[in-house]
């Protein structure tokens, strides 16, 4: 190559130009492929998908109930007497999960679970059992797919919800109410605030998804109610038990 | 380097129409709160020398009863139980009695939703009513409130404190207080009539709701905490960000640039091939 020889269309480059166009070719060509790679992909995955939901409910037969002793009845007394929740099990919707604690974060928002398959209990909320408005947050879905409360919102009044108890007792409740909400008019009071009976409140996201900020824009509540065995609670007397730690 | 050139006006054109197609808008829907049209109430027996009594909930005008407690003894307070909105009906008989009996006692309330109420027998027994109480469901940012009800009949005056927070001064017999604000946490509390007290502990959370009962036993006062309604002692701020968007509803985008892109970056795939496979001709030309 050194005497400038003349290629097969009558062209004869410098020497360093073969050196360096061979690289830039290969180059070339791996782009190339990416790109068809990327855009074939890309058409594969283009349909997208409806939204929830996506899967139907499991038929009624084959929904398994969790075993184990009734919780005890909440008191109106004898506040702090429920044991810490450990699990969270609702068969209509094939929920089951271990539950972790939650807090506050320094944005003053609830906090969320790091992972998208397990849900969370909000430590600052009565315990699920005790009266009061008890709150257990999960995700509805990751980046690529469901999450613990994927399908939430086909919770139905009446379906029910288990959680277990750290002394291996379930606390049940009883669906009420499910509803959603925009998350710029997120009823804090309702959700949060005060109840006379001992009640769960499942919190998710719902409707539509932002793009540009990477979030939904509205919540998806489920309000429940504990499940009391009977209406004959006439021996729950509350002299014996609740009066309070004698001074 | 013409030849160079149209590979690579054919790999910009295809990044450029991925790249637009790729970058999507995003339908949006969403669906409005209901109201909830439920209401609580509880029954309390609070008069220390009435006999004990079966407690009936009707709704108003209907014969069967929706709560029947049987064989309520003084100073019993029931759990709350969630009903319908509507007017109802309570009814005390004397334990036992049979439903079809004509009740010693009866009142009527009005359940509002989202509103709680205590319906208590109070009073001495010659003098025994029935006295529907409204019950608070929200308290002041991290806050607790307590109330007091006094139904003892032994000392018919009683001055009750929480740390030193005056709850009642001189409360007369079968009387309420409203509810006082207080710092949540363990406080003191000491009850004091004209010859009886009562010293002890009450738990306030914040976010709750407290009633305390002082009652007459056999050896003089006591004084019992109800927890009326408990909620978050500390608010979160807004909705959860419980959503990554994995699963959201977005329209499909359309065929033509994703092709557009396959077949730009095909072509241009052939074209740097053809490219390649010629500079290795004029290489081993060149040996």
């Amino acid at each position: 190559m050194t005497d400038g020889r003349a290629g097969r269309h009558g062209r004869a480059g410098p020497p360093w130009r073969k050196v360096t166009r061979r690289p830039l070719a290969l180059t070339m060509l791996l782009a190339s492929l990416a790109l068809a790679a990327v855009a074939g992909t890309g058409l594969l995955l283009r349909g997208g998908h409806p939204g929830r939901p996506a899967t139907p409910l499991p038929a009624a037969a084959t929904q398994l109930v969790p075993l184990g002793r009734p919780a005890a009845l909440p008191r109106p007394a004898g506040h702090g007497q429920v044991p810490l929740p450990v699990a969270l099990r609702i068969p209509a919707i094939g929920v089951r999960t271990r539950l972790i604690r939650l807090g506050i974060t320094a944005q003053g928002t609830l906090q969320v679970p790091s992972s998208t398959s397990v849900a969370g209990w909000y430590t600052g909320s009565p315990r699920p059992g005790a009266i009061g408005s008890s709150v257990i947050a999960g995700h509805i879905d990751s980046y690529l797919g469901p999450g613990v409360f994927y399908r939430l919102r086909l919770l139905r009044p009446g379906n029910k919800i288990f959680v277990r108890q750290a002394d291996g007792r379930l606390a049940t409740f009883r669906v009420t109410g499910v509803h959603q909400y925009r998350k710029a008019h997120f009823p804090t009071a309702r959700v949060y605030g005060p109840t006379p009976d001992a009640e769960l409140h499942l919190i998710t996201c719902g409707g539509a998804f932002d793009d540009a900020t990477g979030t939904y824009l509205s919540n998806v509540v489920v309000f429940s109610a504990e499940v009391r065995l009977s209406h004959s609670y006439s021996t729950v007397r509350s002299q014996p038990e609740t009066s309070c730690y004698s001074g | 380097m013409r030849r160079l050139r149209r590979p690579l006006a054919l790999l910009a054109g295809g990044m450029l129409l991925t790249a637009a197609a790729v970058a999507g808008p995003v339908g949006a829907a969403a669906a409005a709160p209901a109201a909830t049209g439920y209401g609580w109430v509880r029954l309390a027996h609070l008069s220390p020398n009435t006999p004990a009594v079966d407690v009936y909930l009707y709704s108003y005008g209907m014969p069967n009863a929706e709560i029947v407690l049987h064989h309520v003894s003084y100073g019993t307070v029931s759990p709350y139980e969630k009903v319908a909105h509507g007017e109802y009906t309570v009814a005390m008989r004397a334990a036992g009695a049979a439903p079809s009996t004509k009740p010693v006692l009866s009142t009527n309330l009005m359940v509002h939703p989202g509103h709680a109420y205590t319906v208590a027998g109070m009073g001495p027994e010659k003098e025994l009513r029935l006295q529907v109480l409204d019950d608070r469901l929200s308290t002041p940012k991290g806050q607790s409130l307590v109330r007091v009800i006094q139904a003892s009949l032994k000392e018919h005056r009683v001055t009750v404190r929480a740390g030193h927070r005056l709850l009642a001064r001189d409360l007369s017999f079968a009387s309420v207080t409203g509810y006082t604000a207080d710092r949540p946490g363990s406080v003191p509390v000491h009850a004091a009539g004209g010859s009886e007290n009562w010293s002890g502990t009450v738990d306030l959370t914040a976010g709750s709701i407290h009633t305390l009962v002082v009652l007459d036993t056999a050896s003089g006062l006591e004084v019992t905490s109800l927890m009326d309604a408990a909620g978050s002692g500390a608010m979160p701020a807004g909705g959860a960000g419980t959503g990554l968007g994995g699963t959201a509803p977005r329209p499909a985008a359309p065929v033509l640039p994703w092709l557009a892109g396959l077949a730009s970056g095909l072509l241009a795939a052939a074209a740097a091939a053809v490219w390649l496979r010629r500079h290795r001709t004029v290489a081993r030309h060149a040996r």
